[in-house]
């Protein structure tokens, strides 16, 4: 499936900023079965590009000079190819998989979240179906409810509510897998969706011996796909995130996002 | 599992034998000492004390807003090693330090010791110290530990362990090189009599080796030192050594990242900074890749780092090499590295997250001296001999609910030396802290900080917990 | 150097230099209203000095009536107060504290006594029971700073900055002073006058009465007096006190060490001396005021108005100021 992305975002302050830097999370990985066409980035200031530990594309940009607004655009186009079972063919990480064993504050289990994982899947997860079982009982058990948690909501407390969007349940699924000894990690990106959920996304990929990397979409309950097209990977949010900055100066900061991911015929 | 306790378990005096006699080596200063007055040594002593007071050389207590500031005790008499020893522990430690850092090259690149299984993949990559971020990251020169502190004791029969290695922020040189100023000035006749080896180049040293490992391409490199501020308990070493060195000091506000570099901000503009000596942990030099709260950092630093314009010393995720778990699998990082057999051995050593070694050491508590893995600082630990039942007891139950968590080790006689207590002179137990520097060579300077425990029997010289310090000698080598 | 620390060394000597014009406004006024007036002036001179600092609004808020007891804690002790001594002498300590390795032994240790001494006289309750000896020692700690910086610190860029900091707020309180003080004077003559001619007595026109004419003396003497200027004022005029000579003397005389234009042209003189690649216009900025005071006469400058004269100048000062921030130091928005 080729994606035709295009990706918005402004920030305005109420004072003026004397130095803002960002770390861009917003270029589509090469990887196995992923395949970026063309891509742009237009920002202000200076911009520099950095392939990181994780093999994300990131840019770091920086604005010097005052400024009380940031126009960020991203646009391309990215073939994906479809994926049986979410399995991710060899993907070539100098990472070793058990580094994604370690939970971060986000995805830390407790009791509870191994009790929850332990009903959900009594035998363990050691095949595709067992993922999918999984993903699927967080998706029962948390509902889909924009505005009731943000980015600092850790696992526990999102099984506690019941309630969250599609990165508490990623760090949900995350905390299961590592309860059991599993490697997982973050996937950030993009999902084309006829339906009205914002277009960025995020799942899952979670390794299993014998498998490799399964990839798997939590909020909807299945595997990912060729709908899904992969940002970056991490151990959480906070490491995946599109942008992650920090600035000098400012006062209130208000943004304004708009994504949209369209299907080019082939 | 066959008994490691060494064969005596009575404390080494390193200035007197068995017997009474005093040791070669202590024997010139053991002559200058019998001829000063108790007078004169407590004229000595209170200038001592008042003076580090008025340099300033305290740990500040933190939170204190009259400044109250503690001196740590500085005990007159030194510590004395002969040139024979010393050339043991130097080779040992330059082997060591050498080893280490070929492993932490390797645990970042291609991980070669873990795919020869001499050590598992669990113990490294899902270590609270390891930092994925360093994946493939190529440092300058090489060298990831650019200042190690290598805790040495000895023990019963007279030899050597190393007790455990500081690879991330080692601390305490700044009172080795007081220390030593302070004894020149108060015994200059028995530095006239003894040829001790100096020390006092160490800044010159260090200077030299972060120059060297500046990024490609830095041909006047800029060296700062990076500090979290003066709030932070070791704040005089920071201002210290920037001093010493001629760096300037400077906290995470006064640097900022632009166009893949690292600025100062200074009176003239923004100034380019090459290499950044940093007394701050990895968790606080980037909001943008470790802890988003930190204020101490800089956003960006790690984008640099990994691009390779700027140097940190000592690099971010050593930490991964100093942990107690991995202590254990330095003689084979030595064997696997360098292909030799260690100089210097490890305490020995039981796992408790070995099974067979959990039962002995549950079953022989009381003679050992038990440590957290994750812990510093001397706290979460227990020595054996020194415990009640309750707490013995109390003891076992923690390391039965988190085995992994502990090891253990034999209760060491560490060697003693004369120290001023309240009734005169008695023997006190002291360790070694000798530093090691890596630049394009691996350099150690002679001697150390030594520690002494002041509490009569206490084995315990942390500074946080009592412990005081002594001046190290470590005498010329007269056979060259 | 670093920023941090220029700034640091600014703020140091800015607020020992508050902290000293601080205690020498309050001197003033101790004096001043030992002499005969009625309730209405001595009150209105406790006011002048909550406007002189901008401080009214924040004194009614705490306090209830204008008493010279409460004026006096508040100017001093109040920690809510940001010009008190007691606030200005701890900024000043706590900049020094932060910058300790670049200031000599001798200047930390005079800094910190300062800070100590003053917890101790607070605690004895020294400004109360007297209040003049209190300001007495303020003045001479800054004085003694300022000796020992002279005599020991590096005659490098640093000393620059904290030149930078002593003359911007000498020139800005000395500014505030002659503005509130002339009004002042000002205000006292025209009671004076609306008096004499309540009483249909005596001739409006001619001189006024012997009483109100030893009392201006005595209030111009004080203000002269507090930036030690009386003895130089004889000096240079050597005849009576006039309103006009005040203010030159103490606006346009470049030999007159707390005068506006010597402040003036020692900020221009540091400016170009730490001159970097963004700080032209402000050395253009401070060239130019000093110009202005340099060629200007008194009269000019009294036929236009006083007041508006030193409003302007405050605002210039108060530009330098934060354009120095911006240029070399840690902006202040920051």
């Amino acid at each position: 499936m080729k994606h035709a992305i295009t990706h918005t975002t402004h920030y305005r302050y109420s004072l003026p900023v004397n130095y803002t830097i960002q770390l861009l999370r917003m270029t589509p990985r090469q990887d196995a079965h992923q395949r970026v066409l063309k891509w742009r980035i237009d920002t202000p200031g200076d911009l520099q590009p950095l392939l990181d530990a994780f093999g994300n594309v990131t840019h770091t940009l920086t604005l010097t000079e005052p400024h009380d607004a940031i126009h960020l655009k991203v646009s391309g186009q990215v073939d994906v190819q479809p994926l049986h079972d979410g399995q991710i063919r060899n993907e070539d990480s100098r990472l070793p998989v058990a580094a994604f064993c370690v939970p971060t504050r986000l995805t830390q289990s407790d009791d509870s979240i191994r009790a929850f994982c332990a009903d959900s899947t009594p035998n363990g997860v050691q095949r595709p179906a067992d993922v999918l079982t999984l993903a699927q009982t967080i998706q029962a058990r948390v509902a889909y409810v924009p505005g009731t948690t943000d980015v600092t909501t850790m696992a526990s407390e999102v099984l506690q509510q019941g309630r969250g969007v599609c990165q508490d349940h990623t760090h949900l699924f995350l905390a299961c897998a590592h309860s059991l000894g599993l490697p997982a990690r973050y996937v950030s990106g993009y999902l084309y969706t006829e339906a009205e959920h914002a277009a960025s996304h995020a799942w899952c990929d979670i390794w299993l011996d014998g498998h490799g990397w399964i990839s798997v979409d939590v909020t909807n309950g299945q595997f990912a796909s060729d709908r899904h097209c992969r940002l970056a990977v991490a151990r959480d949010y906070d490491s995946a995130s599109p942008v992650r900055g920090v600035r000098t100066g400012g006062g209130v900061e208000s943004m304004d996002v708009k994504v949209h991911v369209d299907v080019i015929a082939q | 599992m066959k008994d490691q306790t060494p064969a005596s378990t009575r404390a080494y005096d390193e200035m007197v034998d068995a017997h009474g006699t005093v040791r070669p080596h202590y024997r010139a200063f053991e002559r200058w000492l019998s001829e000063q007055s108790a007078e004169e040594m407590v004229t000595r002593r209170l200038e001592a004390d008042i003076n580090f007071r008025r340099v300033g050389i305290t740990f500040s207590v933190a939170g204190d807003e009259a400044g109250t500031e503690r001196l740590i005790p500085f005990d007159l008499i030194p510590r004395v090693i002969p040139a024979s020893d010393w050339r043991i522990l130097d080779a040992g430690l330059k082997q060591r330090v050498r080893a280490l850092n070929r492993f932490i090259h390797d645990i970042y690149h291609d991980h070669d010791i873990v795919r020869a299984g001499k050590i598992s993949a669990a113990q490294i990559f899902t270590n609270a110290q390891y930092r994925p971020e360093m994946q493939d990251i190529d440092v300058a020169e090489d060298i990831y530990c650019h200042v190690a502190g290598i805790d040495v004791v000895r023990a019963g029969a007279g030899e050597f362990y190393v007790l455990e290695d500081n690879l991330r922020v080692p601390s305490g040189v700044s009172y080795m090189l007081e220390n030593r100023k302070m004894s020149m000035r108060l015994m200059p006749e028995a530095f006239s009599r003894i040829k001790v080896e100096p020390v006092a180049h160490y800044p010159d040293l260090l200077l030299d080796n972060l120059r060297e490992c500046a990024p490609r391409g830095s041909d006047d490199p800029v060296v700062v030192v990076l500090t979290p501020g003066m709030y932070n308990s070791a704040y005089f070493e920071h201002a210290f050594l920037a001093q010493q060195m001629g760096v300037e000091l400077v906290e995470g506000r006064d640097l900022f990242v632009d166009r893949n570099t690292v600025y100062m901000r200074t009176t003239h503009g923004p100034q380019r900074v090459d290499v950044i000596y940093r007394r701050l942990d990895d968790d606080f030099l980037d909001p943008l890749a470790f802890r988003g709260d930190s204020v101490l950092g800089v956003p960006g630093l790690l984008s640099v780092y990994r691009a390779g314009r700027v140097t940190l010393a000592n690099a971010i995720g050593t930490g991964i090499a100093d942990d107690k778990s991995i202590y254990l699998g330095v003689p084979d990082m030595i064997r696997f590295y360098l292909g030799e057999e260690p100089i210097l051995n490890n305490v020995p050593t039981w796992q408790c997250a070995r099974p067979d070694e959990l039962s002995y050491v549950l079953a022989n508590m009381h003679e050992l001296v038990v440590k957290e893995v994750h812990g510093a600082g001397g706290y979460g630990m227990l020595v054996g001999p020194a415990s009640t039942q309750a707490e013995l007891e109390a003891f076992k139950r923690r390391v039965r609910a988190n085995p992994s968590n502990y090891i253990a080790q034999p209760t060491l006689a560490l060697s003693t030396v004369p120290t001023y207590v309240e009734s005169g002179i008695a023997p006190r137990h002291v360790d070694l802290r000798p530093y090691v520097l890596c630049g394009k060579e691996i350099n150690t300077v002679p001697g150390g900080l030594c520690r002494v425990a002041l509490r009569e029997g206490s084995l315990v010289v942390n500074s946080s917990q009592g412990g005081g310090t002594k001046d190290t000698w470590v005498l010329e080598d007269e056979s060259c | 150097m670093l920023s941090r620390t220029a700034d640091n060394l600014f703020w140091m000597c800015r607020y020992l230099e508050r902290a000293e014009n601080t205690a020498r406004m309050l001197e003033v006024n101790l004096q001043m209203s030992l002499l005969p007036q009625d309730n209405q002036t001595r009150d209105n001179s406790w006011r002048a000095i909550l406007r002189l600092s901008e401080l009214e609004q924040a004194f009614d808020t705490e306090y209830s009536s204008t008493t010279p007891r409460d004026v006096l804690h508040f100017m001093v002790r109040d920690p809510a107060n940001p010009s008190s001594i007691y606030t200005c002498l701890r900024a000043a300590r706590e900049n020094a504290r932060s910058v300790r390795g670049s200031l000599t032994t001798d200047l930390w240790e005079t800094h910190n006594f300062t800070w100590l001494e003053l917890q101790r006289l607070l605690a004895e309750g020294k400004p109360e029971r007297h209040p003049g000896e209190f300001f007495e020692w303020v003045k001479f700690r800054s004085q003694v700073a300022r000796g020992v910086t002279e005599g020991t610190m590096m005659a490098d860029e640093s000393m620059c900055f904290q030149r930078l900091g002593i003359n911007l707020e000498r020139a800005d309180n000395t500014a505030r002073l002659l503005d509130v003080k002339f009004h002042e004077q000002a205000q006292g003559e025209a009671q004076a006058q609306g008096e004499l001619n309540l009483s249909r007595t005596e001739q409006v026109q001619s001189a006024p009465s012997r009483h109100s004419a030893h009392s201006e003396f005595y209030r111009w003497s004080a203000i002269l007096g507090s930036v030690s200027a009386l003895e130089n004022y004889r000096k240079v005029y050597r005849d009576v006190i006039t309103a006009d000579r005040v203010a030159e003397l103490l606006i346009l005389r470049a030999d007159m060490p707390r005068s506006l234009l010597a402040c003036v042209l020692a900020v221009s003189a540091d400016l170009k001396r730490i001159a970097n690649a963004d700080s032209a216009e402000t050395e253009r900025r401070a060239g130019k005021l000093a110009a202005e005071l340099q060629f200007g006469r008194i009269e000019s400058i009294l036929e236009d108005g006083l007041h508006p004269f030193l409003d302007r100048f405050l605002k210039q000062i108060n530009d330098l100021g934060n354009r120095i921030s911006q240029d070399f130091l840690v902006p202040l928005s920051a």
